[in-house]
């Protein structure tokens, strides 16, 4: 199936010229090692995570999945006093198609929150496929979770009031978290925030192959992504919801979500037919499909109109959500 | 996936950057981005504010390195490098950096950005020549369908949000211009012109109709047919309900006829009785021909003979003024 492809929004467009050279849409299997490797992600370790003070950053390591290794969290606490009671808490779950990645990719995003509605920050790292397929990376992300709601006052957290937030892969991951901790009978996270999720491992969606070589992350990539996370599975009849959330049959009983994605990427009609389950399932969700978006954009892209729109309507969404 | 690159805002100095900025500024303009975000694109790749001031379209953006559009009125610094829209034009685009020598990015910015800021602007502001004859057609043609008419306005570069006027020559096709435009340039035009009202852009077929009448009341100038070159149909008022009564090649009223007589006799007659009615007094007038005033009262005498009629009564002058501007009407 091949169709003619919406087109890129034109400060997207030129963002991509200056990007393409480090990112390409089509992503193999063999390319992983040299991504990890590349000049990407050396750039994230530069950030600088105190925001110039405004932040205590601490890297903690805590307990992993049952016989499993331990993870690391980072934790961000707003430096100045505390308030009369705990802040909320922006449980954040990494992008990086499942292979790439660490607990500072894409912080920062999560970081612009909290100073703005004064929120604790914890990071989780998981660990990354081929070398840990599912469930090792959702499993991390779970435990994450559990030590976190269960440490949160002495963080300056209310356990209460956590929202579970991510993009990409870690959207993926938050939704399949969503998951786990109603069915697990976990704690109960008041919202989930899912930005441009990777959800769907049958990547047979007419976005998916509309898409193909464009952008960032294309049908090539996410084979790449959801083989290294399934291996054979992939695709096939026995994948499960906690691996790609739009196998669940039930999306009942879920915290109110938030999705967007770009209307020119791969994740567009996965995306959109997932806020479109939860609805029927009586759920409560927020959805923004971006026009002329690429996968990603506002990360890539932050100085763009469309990206300032994106990034307002997170934070409004937050705002909204934590307002009482 | 999405934060492998996110931290590539800014560009290195390095010999590939001119290269990229070329590459960038050649996507928005392919993909017909607005003035505002090539602003952003040259903040942004120049890492300090830009600023675009376009007097003459009201046009003035500034934009912030982190893409947030902040104005404020404070008049460039002469020591910012700075590109001109037009060759040879004054500087309107400039780069916030006076702390250090541009670079040669700072120069590929300024020059690529500029240059398709020019495009836009002349794309959305009106300097675009609007004379593709059959989309003018269609704008002014009031029984061409609404959708018609919004397609050929939006082909034409004009702003649909924005009034605009017709324009109306003796022979020459119609015309249509932005109305915040000058309608008319500083001398005065080669042709006859008449101007319609500024109205939105659906409205255009009556600022043609208006414009077609306000070019009855215009006059090539001249001893034989002394009158304005342009008039505006804003400034005839009550005086346009004379186009309706004199139907042009029609036999022409008997103060007309007198007029065209007395005219014959005395070749300086219509040029000084148009300075009368042209200006606010006497002595003006008679600044206007180039005569002396008591000259000018000799040939006023003389005139008043031969038309029958008084012309330096308040009742008198309109009545040459009608006779004068039916003149014109009457003009096959």
């Amino acid at each position: 199936m091949t169709s003619v492809p919406p087109p890129f929004d034109p400060e997207l467009a030129a963002a991509l010229e200056l990007i393409k050279d480090m990112i390409q849409p089509g992503m193999a299997m063999e390319d992983i090692e040299a991504i990890r490797q590349g000049p990407a992600l050396a750039l994230l370790s530069q950030l600088d995570l105190t925001a110039g003070g405004a932040f205590e950053v601490e890297d903690r390591t805590v307990p992993g999945p049952e016989g499993a290794p331990e993870i690391s969290l980072l934790i961000c606490r707003p430096a100045a006093p505390a308030p009369d009671r705990p802040r909320p808490v922006v449980y954040h779950v990494h992008g990086g198609g499942m292979v790439l990645g660490n607990n500072r990719a894409g912080v920062d995003v999560a970081l612009d929150w909290a100073r703005a509605l004064d929120l604790v920050v914890v990071s989780v790292e998981y660990r990354l496929a081929p070398e840990h397929p599912h469930p090792a990376p959702v499993e991390d992300v779970y435990a994450g979770l559990l030590w976190t709601a269960e440490h949160a006052k002495e963080l300056g957290g209310d356990p209460d009031r956590i929202v579970i937030a991510g993009t990409s892969a870690g959207g993926g991951l938050t939704a399949a978290l969503a998951l786990l901790l109603r069915d697990r009978g976990g704690p109960r996270p008041i919202g989930q925030l899912l930005m441009c999720p990777m959800l769907d491992d049958r990547n047979d969606t007419v976005s998916s192959h509309q898409m193909a070589g464009l952008g960032v992350w294309d049908r090539t990539a996410n084979d790449t992504g959801w083989t290294a996370l399934l291996g054979a599975a992939r695709g096939g009849p026995d994948v499960s919801p906690y691996a790609a959330p739009a196998r669940a049959e039930d999306l009942s009983g879920l915290p109110p979500a938030f999705l967007d994605v770009g209307s020119a990427e791969t994740f567009r009609d996965e995306v959109v037919a997932y806020a479109s389950r939860i609805w029927q399932a009586g759920g409560i969700a927020e959805l923004h499909v971006w026009p002329g978006g690429f996968h990603g954009f506002d990360g890539f892209a932050p100085q763009a109109t469309l990206s300032k729109s994106a990034r307002a309507a997170h934070l409004d969404w937050l705002r909204r959500l934590l307002a009482e | 996936m999405k934060e492998l690159a996110g931290r590539l805002t800014a560009l290195d100095p390095d010999a590939g950057a001119a290269v990229r900025v070329i590459a960038y500024f050649d996507r928005l303009t392919e993909g017909r981005a607005g003035v505002e975000a090539l602003v952003r694109g040259a903040a942004v790749l120049a890492g300090v504010p830009a600023l675009l001031v376009d007097a003459e379209r009201r046009v003035r953006i500034r934009v912030e390195p982190d893409g947030v559009r902040r104005d404020r009125g404070l008049p460039p610094d002469p020591a910012w490098p700075s590109a001109a829209l037009t060759p040879d034009g004054a500087p309107a685009l400039w780069l916030e950096r006076a702390d250090a020598t541009p670079s040669v990015v700072d120069a590929v910015i300024l020059e690529r950005a500029a240059g398709a800021a020019r495009l836009v602007l002349d794309r959305t502001r009106g300097r675009a020549p609007l004379d593709d004859p059959a989309l003018v057609e269609t704008l002014l043609d009031a029984t061409a369908a609404e959708p018609a008419r919004l397609h050929a306005a939006r082909r034409l570069g004009l702003d649909l949000l924005a009034p605009a006027r017709a324009l109306a020559t003796p022979a020459g096709r119609p015309g249509v211009v932005p109305a915040p435009a000058a309608p008319v340039a500083a001398e005065p035009p080669a042709v006859r012109t008449g101007i319609g009202p500024a109205v939105p852009v659906l409205e255009l077929p009556g600022s043609w109709d208006a414009a077609r009448t306000a070019l009855r009341f215009t006059a090539e100038g001249g001893a034989l047919d002394p009158g304005p070159r342009v008039v505006s149909a804003e400034d005839l008022g009550g005086i346009a309900l004379l186009a309706e009564l004199i139907a042009p090649g029609a036999d022409p009223p008997p103060d007309v006829r007198a007029l065209d007589t007395a005219a014959a006799d005395a070749p300086w007659l219509l040029t000084t009785l148009y300075a009368v009615t042209a200006t606010a007094s006497l002595r003006a007038a008679a600044a206007e021909v180039n005569v002396h005033h008591s000259t000018l009262q000799d040939r006023l005498a003389h005139a008043e003979h031969l038309l029958g009629w008084p012309v330096r009564t308040p009742q008198g002058r309109l009545r040459l003024h009608l006779a004068l501007t039916m003149r014109r009407l009457a003009r096959p």
